[in-house]
């Protein structure tokens, strides 16, 4: 197990919470809450996961014009009372790589508790709030977080990485939860900038890192504006928003088309 | 990466059949239908989580309450004073995109089912699985068994119904078996376990259908029920059987009017449908290309539901 880690500093912890984040995330919620997060507590890298056995290297991928190759780093807080994880979906070996990330923050990190951001895609406009649906694997941890607005999920199905994570977690007997914050399905492809900062919000409030999101409330009032134009520009976008925000089910392609047309304008008004 | 045993029976000289999925489910079908019959009892189980990625969770009121894995789970039964070993694996191991056993993790599942077969004195393995034919599907299907050593090729020629690879036209005794059925034999065989694999034959316009191939099955238990020396009652499968034979015909005749298959596809076809096996000249490859071309994209489900993982 050890030599799938690679070291570059060995600080020491005292039972810190490990929040993790994957790369591919709808609204791009887990890359943006962990970026905000390391930025807040001025997090420094300490441990990569060697990805040879987990990843396919027939080659590269290319995502917004630049080659893209796996990445699974530990990061820890300048108070270290945080470590974060923010890591490629494994292609394979998946248990073997999940209990490497959970051996790591159990035996090395003595981690307490984790938390796992994701985006859940949902059929909300982008002007409803934002809940977090939460799954935890431990009774006394969801009674322990019962303050903090999140919503009991349930669902029967195919489940993500991080639902893997907590499985491994609840068997070495680490408390964890899942945080799935809804992201509007026509923002899937976007940053989806007032589910990151509820997600923040509440890892903020939870690990007292204050209430100052100047940087995130902007980036909100920017998105909503670029919405409110296309609004304004494309009757059909603002009847599909309209109809949503009424309660009102879209049929598959007015889906569609209300997503084409929100990626594509979102893309270009950040050119 | 283990097993975990429920229960340590005391068996001796026993026999063990392993049943995984593969085309038309035939060796899973014969082997499960076996041991239901005989109502054998589960005693044991492959860890799971080193093989196969979680298919299923469930989630209630914010609580994980389990995940679910493919099984891959060991019965024991006793009839006549015979111990009798199932293994019944609800996927193949596999690191590639295909379904059948692949690579280090099919070589460590494989020994692992050995391990239980000789903790539990194991003295014969049989494996089940399909032999794509050239049969047509109202045809009862023959059995293609090949034994893992020379020395069990008299005992398989006396079986009914049933043919070693060297009767085969053009095979000259040569061929594959894909997956775990096959690489279980050649394992048993380093290990000294005398093993043989029983493949119902399924048509090979079929091979790719996603739907169970019964017949195969049927064939498949009924040389097994004879080198038990038991009857069994397959009347269900026999229905089943009859019911997956009208929806073939149903299917086969709605190309044809629909002109959804070629002329020549079809009466390749049709001309399966009364010929005596003695009539069936090995087809072409590029025949065979031909229909299956045709055939595959018939089967070729497309369309996805919910993909949403959680």
């Amino acid at each position: 197990m050890k030599d799938i880690f690679k070291f570059s500093e060995q600080p020491k912890f005292e039972n810190p919470s490990l929040i993790v984040g994957w790369r591919a995330d709808a609204g791009n919620l887990g890359p943006k809450v962990i970026e905000y997060l390391s930025r807040k507590i001025k997090a420094k890298s300490f441990c990569e996961i060697e990805p040879a056995d987990f990843f396919s290297f027939g080659g590269v991928s290319i995502e917004n014009d630049a080659a893209q190759f796996p990445e699974c780093r530990f990061y820890y807080g300048e108070m270290n009372d945080l470590l974060v994880f923010m890591g490629s979906e494994p292609q394979f070996e998946r248990y073997k790589f999940l209990n490497a990330v959970l051996y790591l923050a159990e035996h090395y990190c003595k981690t307490r508790e984790l938390y796992t951001v994701n985006g859940t895609i949902s059929p909300i406009a982008h002007t409803s709030p934002r809940r977090i649906l939460a799954i935890f694997n431990h009774q006394e941890f969801q009674s322990k977080l019962r303050d903090f607005g999140l919503e009991d999920m349930n669902w029967k199905g195919p489940p993500a990485i991080s639902s893997y994570l907590l499985w491994i977690a609840k068997r070495r007997g680490i408390p964890a939860v899942s945080l799935w914050t809804e992201v509007p399905f026509y923002l899937a492809a976007c940053d989806d900038f007032q589910a990151i900062k509820t997600t923040f919000s509440f890892l903020a409030t939870k690990f007292e890192l204050g209430s100052a999101f100047g940087e995130l409330d902007d980036q909100i009032r920017q998105q909503n504006a670029k919405m409110a134009q296309l609004r304004e520009e494309e009757p059909s976008i603002d009847k599909y928003i309209g109809m949503l925000e009424s309660g009102v089910s879209l049929g598959g392609d007015e889906q569609m088309e209300l997503t084409r047309e929100v990626t594509e304008f979102l893309e270009k008004a950040d050119l | 990466m283990g097993i975990e045993l429920y229960k340590e029976p005391q068996l001796e000289n026993s026999i063990m059949f392993c049943g995984w999925p593969g085309i038309g489910n035939i060796g899973i079908t014969a082997i499960d239908t076996l041991r239901g019959v005989l109502r054998a009892e589960e005693f044991a189980e492959i860890e799971p989580w080193d093989f196969f990625d979680p298919r299923k969770v469930l989630i209630e009121e914010g609580l994980l309450k389990d995940l679910e894995f493919p099984s891959s789970k060991f019965y024991f039964h006793r009839i006549k004073d015979q111990d009798l070993i199932f293994f019944i694996g609800e996927q193949q191991p596999s690191e590639g995109r295909t379904q059948y056993a692949v690579g280090q993790k099919a070589y460590k599942m494989a020994n692992l089912v050995l391990d239980v077969a000789e903790k539990f004195d194991c003295r014969r393995v049989y494996t089940s699985g399909a032999a794509v034919a050239q049969i047509h599907h109202t045809s009862k299907s023959k059995v293609w068994a090949v034994p893992n050593s020379e020395s069990l090729i008299g005992e398989v020629k006396q079986y009914e119904n049933t043919i070693l690879m060297s009767a085969m036209g053009g095979r000259k005794g040569q061929g594959f078996i894909s997956g775990l059925n096959g690489l279980l034999l050649g394992v048993a065989e380093r290990r000294g376990l005398e093993a043989v694999c029983v493949m119902g034959e399924i048509p090979y316009y079929l091979q790719a259908a996603p739907w169970p191939y019964p017949k195969g099955s049927r064939s498949v238990l009924e040389l097994l029920a004879k080198i038990l020396g038991i009857d069994l009652d397959l009347s269900g499968l026999d229905e089943l059987a009859k019911t997956v034979e009208r929806n073939i015909e149903q299917l086969l005749e709605d190309l044809y009017s629909a002109e959804g298959v070629p002329p020549e596809v079809a009466d390749e076809i049709e001309r399966l449908r009364d010929a005596e096996p003695t009539e069936l000249g090995p087809i072409t490859e590029e025949e065979q290309k031909k229909i299956m071309d045709h055939i595959d994209e018939l089967f070729d489900q497309g369309g996805r539901k919910d993909e949403r993982h959680l």
